[in-house]
Protein backbone atom coordinates (compact mmCIF):
# COMPACT_ATOMS: atom_id res chain seq x y z
CA UNK A 1 0.00 0.00 0.00
CA UNK A 2 1.21 3.42 -0.90
CA UNK A 3 0.57 4.86 2.51
CA UNK A 4 2.70 2.33 4.30
CA UNK A 5 5.63 2.95 2.06
CA UNK A 6 6.08 6.57 3.22
CA UNK A 7 5.24 6.52 6.91
CA UNK A 8 7.10 9.73 7.84
CA UNK A 9 5.30 11.98 5.41
CA UNK A 10 3.06 14.49 7.17
CA UNK A 11 -0.49 14.90 6.04
CA UNK A 12 -0.90 18.62 5.42
CA UNK A 13 -4.17 20.40 5.52
CA UNK A 14 -4.61 24.00 4.64
CA UNK A 15 -5.57 25.59 7.89
CA UNK A 16 -5.79 29.19 6.77
CA UNK A 17 -9.44 29.02 5.72
CA UNK A 18 -10.48 27.51 9.00
CA UNK A 19 -8.47 30.02 10.99
CA UNK A 20 -10.10 32.83 9.04
CA UNK A 21 -13.54 31.59 9.93
CA UNK A 22 -12.62 30.89 13.51
CA UNK A 23 -11.26 34.39 13.97
CA UNK A 24 -14.40 35.83 12.42
CA UNK A 25 -16.47 33.88 14.89
CA UNK A 26 -14.29 34.98 17.76
CA UNK A 27 -14.62 38.62 16.80
CA UNK A 28 -18.38 38.23 16.35
CA UNK A 29 -18.83 36.78 19.83
CA UNK A 30 -16.56 39.39 21.34
CA UNK A 31 -18.50 42.23 19.78
CA UNK A 32 -21.94 40.90 20.61
CA UNK A 33 -20.95 40.41 24.21
CA UNK A 34 -23.28 42.36 26.41
CA UNK A 35 -22.59 42.09 30.08
CA UNK A 36 -25.80 42.61 31.95
CA UNK A 37 -26.12 42.59 35.67
CA UNK A 38 -28.61 40.10 37.01
CA UNK A 39 -31.99 41.63 37.68
CA UNK A 40 -34.64 40.50 40.06
CA UNK A 41 -38.31 41.20 40.47
CA UNK A 42 -40.68 41.83 43.32
CA UNK A 43 -44.02 40.33 42.37
CA UNK A 44 -47.05 42.28 43.39
CA UNK A 45 -50.64 41.32 42.70
CA UNK A 46 -52.80 44.33 42.20
CA UNK A 47 -56.26 43.73 40.82
CA UNK A 48 -58.10 46.87 39.81
CA UNK A 49 -59.86 48.53 42.68
CA UNK A 50 -63.57 48.12 43.09
CA UNK A 51 -63.35 44.53 41.98
CA UNK A 52 -64.94 42.26 44.54
CA UNK A 53 -62.61 40.06 46.45
CA UNK A 54 -63.36 36.36 45.77
CA UNK A 55 -62.69 35.49 49.41
CA UNK A 56 -65.12 37.98 50.86
CA UNK A 57 -66.08 35.63 53.63
CA UNK A 58 -62.57 35.66 55.01
CA UNK A 59 -61.58 38.38 57.41
CA UNK A 60 -59.52 41.09 55.75
CA UNK A 61 -55.80 40.70 56.26
CA UNK A 62 -54.11 42.70 58.94
CA UNK A 63 -52.65 45.74 57.31
CA UNK A 64 -49.46 47.28 58.46
CA UNK A 65 -48.95 50.75 57.15
CA UNK A 66 -45.55 51.97 56.07
CA UNK A 67 -45.39 55.65 55.28
CA UNK A 68 -42.53 57.03 53.22
CA UNK A 69 -42.23 60.78 53.29
CA UNK A 70 -40.26 62.74 50.75
CA UNK A 71 -38.50 66.07 50.66
CA UNK A 72 -39.30 68.45 47.84
CA UNK A 73 -36.43 67.05 45.74
CA UNK A 74 -37.63 63.47 46.07
CA UNK A 75 -35.14 62.33 48.67
CA UNK A 76 -36.34 60.46 51.72
CA UNK A 77 -37.38 62.57 54.69
CA UNK A 78 -38.82 59.89 56.89
CA UNK A 79 -39.96 56.29 57.22
CA UNK A 80 -42.88 55.56 59.50
CA UNK A 81 -44.27 52.23 60.58
CA UNK A 82 -47.82 53.05 61.58
CA UNK A 83 -47.17 56.33 63.32
CA UNK A 84 -43.75 55.40 64.66
CA UNK A 85 -40.83 57.21 63.02
CA UNK A 86 -37.90 55.03 61.99
CA UNK A 87 -35.58 57.77 60.75
CA UNK A 88 -34.58 58.83 57.28
CA UNK A 89 -31.04 57.51 56.91
CA UNK A 90 -29.79 54.36 55.23
CA UNK A 91 -30.48 52.34 58.37
CA UNK A 92 -34.16 53.29 58.43
CA UNK A 93 -34.98 50.35 56.17
CA UNK A 94 -32.90 48.01 58.33
CA UNK A 95 -34.93 49.19 61.29
CA UNK A 96 -38.11 48.64 59.29
CA UNK A 97 -36.88 45.13 58.49
CA UNK A 98 -36.34 44.41 62.21
CA UNK A 99 -39.74 45.84 63.11
CA UNK A 100 -41.46 43.70 60.49
CA UNK A 101 -39.71 40.63 61.88
CA UNK A 102 -40.97 41.60 65.33
CA UNK A 103 -44.49 41.90 63.93
CA UNK A 104 -44.56 38.49 62.34
CA UNK A 105 -42.80 36.82 65.26
CA UNK A 106 -40.55 34.46 63.38
CA UNK A 107 -39.38 34.21 59.78
CA UNK A 108 -41.48 32.05 57.46
CA UNK A 109 -44.32 32.24 59.96
CA UNK A 110 -47.48 30.87 58.29
CA UNK A 111 -49.48 33.62 60.00
CA UNK A 112 -47.58 36.13 57.90
CA UNK A 113 -49.55 34.86 54.88
CA UNK A 114 -52.56 36.71 56.25
CA UNK A 115 -50.68 39.89 56.82
CA UNK A 116 -50.22 42.69 54.38
CA UNK A 117 -48.15 45.80 54.24
CA UNK A 118 -49.56 48.91 52.72
CA UNK A 119 -46.95 51.29 51.43
CA UNK A 120 -47.95 54.90 51.36
CA UNK A 121 -45.30 56.85 49.51
CA UNK A 122 -45.26 60.53 48.68
CA UNK A 123 -45.83 61.31 45.01
CA UNK A 124 -42.39 62.69 44.28
CA UNK A 125 -40.39 60.17 46.33
CA UNK A 126 -37.59 58.52 44.39
CA UNK A 127 -38.53 55.01 43.38
CA UNK A 128 -35.40 53.48 44.93
CA UNK A 129 -36.79 54.07 48.42
CA UNK A 130 -39.98 52.25 47.53
CA UNK A 131 -37.93 49.27 46.34
CA UNK A 132 -35.95 49.40 49.61
CA UNK A 133 -39.19 49.46 51.59
CA UNK A 134 -40.65 46.57 49.59
CA UNK A 135 -37.39 44.68 50.11
CA UNK A 136 -37.38 45.39 53.85
CA UNK A 137 -40.96 44.12 54.20
CA UNK A 138 -40.54 41.04 52.01
CA UNK A 139 -37.65 39.58 53.93
CA UNK A 140 -33.93 39.58 54.27
CA UNK A 141 -30.90 37.69 53.07
CA UNK A 142 -29.48 35.43 55.72
CA UNK A 143 -25.84 36.54 56.05
CA UNK A 144 -24.61 32.99 56.72
CA UNK A 145 -26.49 30.93 54.17
CA UNK A 146 -27.09 33.75 51.64
CA UNK A 147 -30.64 32.51 51.32
CA UNK A 148 -33.71 34.69 51.37
CA UNK A 149 -35.76 34.55 54.54
CA UNK A 150 -39.33 35.58 53.72
CA UNK A 151 -41.33 37.91 55.95
CA UNK A 152 -44.49 39.41 54.45
CA UNK A 153 -45.28 38.67 50.82
CA UNK A 154 -48.45 40.62 50.47
CA UNK A 155 -47.51 44.19 49.56
CA UNK A 156 -50.04 46.82 48.66
CA UNK A 157 -49.79 50.40 47.60
CA UNK A 158 -51.89 53.29 48.66
CA UNK A 159 -53.29 55.08 45.60
CA UNK A 160 -51.10 58.00 44.61
CA UNK A 161 -52.01 61.49 45.60
CA UNK A 162 -50.84 64.29 43.38
CA UNK A 163 -49.10 67.03 45.30
CA UNK A 164 -51.49 69.88 45.73
CA UNK A 165 -54.57 67.67 45.45
CA UNK A 166 -54.30 66.79 49.10
CA UNK A 167 -51.47 67.14 51.50
CA UNK B 1 20.45 37.31 2.85
CA UNK B 2 21.61 33.84 1.96
CA UNK B 3 19.36 31.98 4.38
CA UNK B 4 16.15 33.25 2.92
CA UNK B 5 17.23 32.67 -0.60
CA UNK B 6 18.17 29.10 0.13
CA UNK B 7 14.79 28.28 1.56
CA UNK B 8 13.31 29.35 -1.76
CA UNK B 9 9.65 28.69 -2.45
CA UNK B 10 9.22 26.20 0.37
CA UNK B 11 6.80 27.58 2.92
CA UNK B 12 7.75 28.08 6.52
CA UNK B 13 5.76 25.73 8.65
CA UNK B 14 4.27 26.94 11.89
CA UNK B 15 2.53 24.60 14.25
CA UNK B 16 -0.97 26.00 14.42
CA UNK B 17 -2.35 23.50 16.90
CA UNK B 18 -1.85 25.49 20.15
CA UNK B 19 -3.21 28.65 18.59
CA UNK B 20 -6.31 26.88 17.34
CA UNK B 21 -6.76 25.33 20.77
CA UNK B 22 -6.67 28.72 22.43
CA UNK B 23 -8.92 30.33 19.83
CA UNK B 24 -11.51 27.59 20.23
CA UNK B 25 -11.33 28.01 23.99
CA UNK B 26 -11.97 31.72 23.57
CA UNK B 27 -14.91 31.11 21.24
CA UNK B 28 -16.41 28.63 23.65
CA UNK B 29 -15.95 31.10 26.50
CA UNK B 30 -17.61 33.99 24.69
CA UNK B 31 -20.44 31.77 23.51
CA UNK B 32 -21.16 30.59 27.02
CA UNK B 33 -21.15 33.98 28.70
CA UNK B 34 -23.07 35.63 25.91
CA UNK B 35 -26.69 36.28 26.60
CA UNK B 36 -28.70 35.88 23.45
CA UNK B 37 -31.99 36.16 25.22
CA UNK B 38 -34.19 38.81 23.75
CA UNK B 39 -35.04 41.13 26.56
CA UNK B 40 -36.97 44.32 26.37
CA UNK B 41 -34.73 45.91 28.93
CA UNK B 42 -33.70 49.43 28.08
CA UNK B 43 -30.18 50.52 28.92
CA UNK B 44 -31.23 54.05 29.69
CA UNK B 45 -32.93 52.91 32.89
CA UNK B 46 -30.72 52.86 35.96
CA UNK B 47 -32.51 50.42 38.20
CA UNK B 48 -32.51 50.67 41.98
CA UNK B 49 -30.60 48.01 43.88
CA UNK B 50 -31.81 45.61 46.47
CA UNK B 51 -30.28 42.51 47.96
CA UNK B 52 -33.62 40.72 47.89
CA UNK B 53 -34.26 41.08 44.20
CA UNK B 54 -33.36 37.61 43.03
CA UNK B 55 -33.74 36.56 39.41
CA UNK B 56 -36.92 34.52 39.00
CA UNK B 57 -36.45 30.75 39.15
CA UNK B 58 -39.25 30.05 36.70
CA UNK B 59 -39.39 32.03 33.52
CA UNK B 60 -42.44 34.23 33.28
CA UNK B 61 -44.56 33.07 30.38
CA UNK B 62 -46.21 36.28 29.26
CA UNK B 63 -44.81 39.61 30.18
CA UNK B 64 -44.80 43.22 29.12
CA UNK B 65 -41.89 45.39 30.10
CA UNK B 66 -42.34 49.03 30.90
CA UNK B 67 -39.06 50.95 31.00
CA UNK B 68 -39.38 54.25 32.80
CA UNK B 69 -36.34 56.44 32.99
CA UNK B 70 -34.59 59.65 32.15
CA UNK B 71 -32.31 60.75 29.38
CA UNK B 72 -28.85 61.10 30.83
CA UNK B 73 -25.63 62.67 29.67
CA UNK B 74 -22.20 61.04 29.68
CA UNK B 75 -21.74 61.73 33.40
CA UNK B 76 -25.04 60.07 34.18
CA UNK B 77 -26.76 63.34 35.05
CA UNK B 78 -30.40 63.72 34.08
CA UNK B 79 -30.94 66.01 31.12
CA UNK B 80 -34.69 66.24 31.47
CA UNK B 81 -36.85 66.77 34.50
CA UNK B 82 -39.72 64.45 33.63
CA UNK B 83 -39.39 60.71 33.13
CA UNK B 84 -40.14 58.96 29.85
CA UNK B 85 -41.55 55.58 29.02
CA UNK B 86 -38.99 54.05 26.70
CA UNK B 87 -39.50 51.65 23.86
CA UNK B 88 -43.18 50.93 24.23
CA UNK B 89 -46.13 50.86 21.90
CA UNK B 90 -43.92 51.30 18.85
CA UNK B 91 -42.48 54.56 20.10
CA UNK B 92 -39.01 55.17 21.41
CA UNK B 93 -40.08 57.65 24.04
CA UNK B 94 -43.38 58.88 25.39
CA UNK B 95 -44.62 60.49 28.59
CA UNK B 96 -45.60 57.63 30.95
CA UNK B 97 -49.09 58.91 31.50
CA UNK B 98 -50.00 58.81 27.82
CA UNK B 99 -49.44 55.07 27.64
CA UNK B 100 -53.04 54.05 28.18
CA UNK B 101 -53.75 53.54 24.48
CA UNK B 102 -50.67 51.40 23.98
CA UNK B 103 -51.53 49.37 27.09
CA UNK B 104 -55.06 48.79 25.90
CA UNK B 105 -53.69 47.70 22.56
CA UNK B 106 -51.40 45.21 24.30
CA UNK B 107 -54.36 43.90 26.26
CA UNK B 108 -56.33 43.52 23.04
CA UNK B 109 -53.45 41.64 21.43
CA UNK B 110 -53.40 39.22 24.34
CA UNK B 111 -57.15 38.84 24.15
CA UNK B 112 -56.86 38.01 20.46
CA UNK B 113 -54.37 35.30 21.34
CA UNK B 114 -56.89 34.06 23.92
CA UNK B 115 -54.66 34.96 26.82
CA UNK B 116 -56.28 36.71 29.72
CA UNK B 117 -54.47 40.00 30.43
CA UNK B 118 -54.82 39.16 34.12
CA UNK B 119 -52.32 36.33 33.55
CA UNK B 120 -49.80 38.63 31.95
CA UNK B 121 -47.10 40.07 34.17
CA UNK B 122 -46.36 43.74 33.70
CA UNK B 123 -42.74 44.16 34.54
CA UNK B 124 -41.92 47.64 35.71
CA UNK B 125 -38.35 48.67 35.19
CA UNK B 126 -38.31 52.09 36.75
CA UNK B 127 -35.25 54.24 37.21
CA UNK B 128 -34.16 54.76 40.82
CA UNK B 129 -35.00 58.46 40.57
CA UNK B 130 -38.43 58.22 38.99
CA UNK B 131 -41.11 59.76 41.25
CA UNK B 132 -43.12 56.96 42.84
CA UNK B 133 -46.37 58.64 41.93
CA UNK B 134 -45.59 58.32 38.22
CA UNK B 135 -44.96 54.57 38.63
CA UNK B 136 -48.20 54.22 40.55
CA UNK B 137 -50.18 56.12 37.95
CA UNK B 138 -48.72 53.92 35.26
CA UNK B 139 -49.76 50.86 37.28
CA UNK B 140 -53.22 52.39 37.46
CA UNK B 141 -53.33 52.76 33.66
CA UNK B 142 -52.29 49.12 33.32
CA UNK B 143 -55.00 48.10 35.77
CA UNK B 144 -57.53 50.01 33.67
CA UNK B 145 -56.36 47.90 30.72
CA UNK B 146 -57.16 44.78 32.84
CA UNK B 147 -53.63 43.84 33.82
CA UNK B 148 -53.34 42.57 37.36
CA UNK B 149 -49.93 41.08 37.90
CA UNK B 150 -47.01 43.40 38.36
CA UNK B 151 -43.34 42.93 39.02
CA UNK B 152 -40.93 45.64 40.03
CA UNK B 153 -37.39 45.15 38.85
CA UNK B 154 -34.23 45.90 40.76
CA UNK B 155 -30.58 45.02 40.41
CA UNK B 156 -29.75 41.93 42.39
CA UNK B 157 -26.57 43.08 44.02
CA UNK B 158 -26.70 45.25 47.07
CA UNK B 159 -25.00 48.52 46.30
CA UNK B 160 -25.15 49.94 49.81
Amino acid sequence: MARNRKPQEKLETNMSAMIDVVFQLLIFFMLTLKLIEPEGDFNINMPAQGKSNPNDSEPPPLDTKVKLQANADGTLSGVFLGSRPLGNDADAFKRLNIEILRLIGSPDNPLAEDMAVEIDADYNLHFRHVISAVGACTGRVDPRTQRVVKYIKNIKFKPPQKPGAAS
Amino acid sequence: MPKKRSSGIGSIEVDMTPMIDIVFQLIAFFMVINNFEQTQADERVKLPRDALAKPPEVKIEHEITLNIGFLRDMQGERTNADPFLFNFGGEDMMPPLSASKALEQEARLYNNREINPADVTVKIRADAEVPTGVVQELIKLAQDAKFEKFAMSAMSSDGT
